[in-house]
């Protein structure tokens, strides 16, 4: 499903090069849960926003169920984050002064056909993640868990094939943390595609395959 | 629900998470819109004003004047000029068709009359009895001059309302004798109220006597200062006047290529100049109107654009969850134009009840019509998308990738 080779990216900043990402390969199948440690700075976020078509390597090959990722434009790659990817961000993102209901729904207002269904599929996601009765209140007045459950709540909406996880659990303490990685197995279970960046050995432990980012390379 | 629909009810929603914002910006807009509405309430009721006098005065009625200037003529009343004898009106009554009645008139301003021990100044007219009906302007008490006056240079006289209050107050005036520079009339009349003319001129601070009288009594002057005319058929205005001017050239004996020594003003002229006044009124309004909007227009794009900056994580989550830049670029001009939109509709209440006011202090303002009402709104919805653009292009051009790694 996910097949990238060879990719490079190369920050300029005030002429001095940074090689961030060296020849980064590997593919993920349909159905995998595979997770990606490094040290901080490694370039994990760097290859994250890669993979999730927010920005574009230097050089490299990226084909995402056979589409040639790198040759889209702008538009095309908002509609395929839309369409394809759940994400998860370690600072939550969740817009202030909107419920946990209207936050669910944000990508559907950027989606073609807009499901007749779509506020009963907020709610049936927001009670899985254990927020039934969350649905009216707004990002500030959740806990960092509730928040970050709210968050992989809007990741399904689009019922996307693959959720991008970046440090999930990293603003959580332990016990909300377990709770997110728990979440995450359940998603697997149901057959979903999962891609988590964690420094957290415990939390990559849950997934299928870990890859070491090192050296601007991925070793697993 | 379309994905337009789907914006444009964020837009609300972020215009409703805002609210100082909104209001401060709204507030702005309201005031620009409503100096706006104001000027086009005022210009109108200047119009309608002047055009309400043309009115009432009648649209068939011609007046010739000694002098060349169409509007000023000769002063009204001086001697300077003298182009206009009683024979011109007979030769316009013999030669001239389509005339229902023509008077010659003589006046002086600022004549001494008094009554017992109460005296003032004011216009003295000499008429013929059908004046009354060529300027609709006859008794509202006692009676007009009639043509047995006319014949006797009888000393009677028809007070205007303003000389009446002044000498009489609330007495009866009829009857009684007044003194007009020392010599006696006797008060036939008051004539009925219509305050201020076309001109400008008190129209009630006024004595009517029958033109013979005023030649053969008081003054003995020749010169007329105003000729009457009504016609019967007011599309053929334009011909009458055409050949009044013949009929007159050719008594006064002005050759080809030279100009008149008369000056004829119809109705057209004073709606023409009421036209123009009211222009170029609103036309110094407007640009009052336009800084104020102007104002008010970059106030929306400062505030757009801290707004953008307040709001990069917000743009960023959207961006990263699928919008296009041509969303958020939508989404913000939308919340522009809600805004403005708010803006105009409490803008032209503001306007509406200030010209409701300027009404009550005798400034002439009409009411708010569709045409200042659709004015407000498009001109605001301009300012909207015009400075509005700006701050939501930027917001859109802002890279999700920069954003969200803070
Ligand atoms: N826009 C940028 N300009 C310059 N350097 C950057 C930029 N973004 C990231 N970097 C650098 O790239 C490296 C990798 O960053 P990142 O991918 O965030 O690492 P990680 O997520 O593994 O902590 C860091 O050294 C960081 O300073
Ligand atoms: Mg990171």
């Amino acid at each position: 499903m996910i097949n990238i080779k060879d990719i490079r990216k190369t920050y300029m900043k005030t002429s001095v090069e940074t090689n961030v990402l060296r020849g980064v390969t590997f593919s993920v199948q349909r159905g995998e849960y595979v997770a990606i440690m490094g040290a901080s700075g490694s370039g994990k976020s760097t290859l994250m926003n890669i993979i999730g078509c927010l920005d574009k390597p230097t050089n490299g090959q990226f084909e995402l169920d056979n589409i040639n990722v790198l040759q889209l434009d702008d538009d095309a790659l908002s509609a395929l984050r839309n369409k394809k990817f759940g994400f998860v961000f370690q600072q939550f993102f969740l817009l202030e002064r909107t419920s946990s209901i209207d936050n669910v729904l944000l990508p559907l207002i950027y989606t073609d056909k807009y499901p007749a269904d779509a506020t009963q599929r907020a709610r049936k996601l927001l009670d899985d993640v254990g927020l039934k009765d969350r649905t009216e209140y707004h990002a500030n007045e959740l806990s960092g868990g509730q928040q970050q459950r709210v968050a992989i709540a809007r990741s399904l909406i689009n019922d996307p094939d693959i959720i991008l996880a970046d440090e999930p659990t990293g603003n959580l303490d332990s016990e909300n943390a377990a709770e997110i990685v728990e979440i995450f197995s359940r998603l697997h279970k149901e057959g979903r595609t999962i891609i988590v960046v964690t420094h957290d050995r415990t939390v990559a432990e849950h997934a299928q395959r870990i890859l070491e980012l090192k050296d601007g390379q991925l070793k697993g | 629900m379309t994905r337009i629909v789907r914006i444009t009810r964020e837009s609300f929603r972020m215009v409703r998470n805002n609210r100082v914002r909104g209001f401060i910006m709204i507030l702005g807009i309201a005031v620009g819109v409503a100096s706006l509405t104001m000027t086009i309430c005022v210009s109108q009721g200047v119009y309608e004003k002047v055009m309400d006098t043309v009115n009432k005065q009648g649209l068939d009625l011609i007046q010739i004047r000694p002098g060349s200037d169409k509007f000023t003529g000769a002063p009204s009343g001086s001697r300077d000029v003298v182009s206009l004898v009683e024979d011109d009106v007979d030769v316009i009554r013999q030669h001239v068709g389509n005339i229902v009645a023509i008077s010659p008139v003589k006046d002086r301003k600022e004549i001494e009359v008094k009554y017992g021990d109460k005296f003032t100044f004011t216009r003295v007219f000499g008429v013929t009895p059908i004046w009354a009906q060529i300027r609709d302007f006859d008794a509202s008490k006692g009676s007009f001059i009639s043509e047995e006056d006319m014949s006797f240079s009888a000393r009677v006289c028809l007070i205007g309302q303003i000389v009446k209050k002044t000498l009489f107050g609330d007495a009866d005036s009829i009857g009684q004798t007044i003194k007009i520079m020392d010599v006696p009339f006797t008060v036939k009349g008051e004539l009925e109220s219509k305050g201020t003319g076309a001109e400008g001129r008190d129209r009630d601070d006024r004595i009517i006597i029958p033109i013979t009288t005023y030649t053969n009594r008081l003054f003995r002057e020749i010169p007329l200062t105003q000729i009457v005319v009504t016609v019967k058929d007011t599309d053929k205005l334009n011909k009458t006047v055409e050949d009044i001017s013949a009929v007159l050239r050719e008594r006064h004996k002005i050759s080809p290529g030279e100009s008149d020594d008369f000056a004829m003003r119809t109705p057209q002229d004073l709606i023409d100049m009421a036209y123009g006044a009211s222009r170029s009124l609103l036309h110094v309004l407007m640009v009052i109107a336009g800084i104020t909007l102007l104002i008010a227009g970059i106030m929306i794009m400062n505030i757009m654009l801290a707004s953008v900056s307040a709001r990069r994580s917000e743009i960023g989550i959207r961006r990263a969850l699928g919008a296009r830049k041509n969303d958020i670029l939508r989404q913000f001009i939308i919340e522009s134009l809600l805004i403005s939109l708010f803006g105009g509709i409490l803008g032209t209440i503001l306007g509406y009840c200030g010209s409701i006011i300027l009404s009550s202090m005798n400034v002439a303002a009409s009411n708010l019509t569709p045409l200042a009402f659709a004015a407000a709104i498009v001109s605001c919805s301009l300012i909207a998308v015009i400075f509005g653009i700006y701050p939501a292009r930027k917001a859109a051009n802002l890279n999700p990738v920069d954003i969200l790694r803070g």
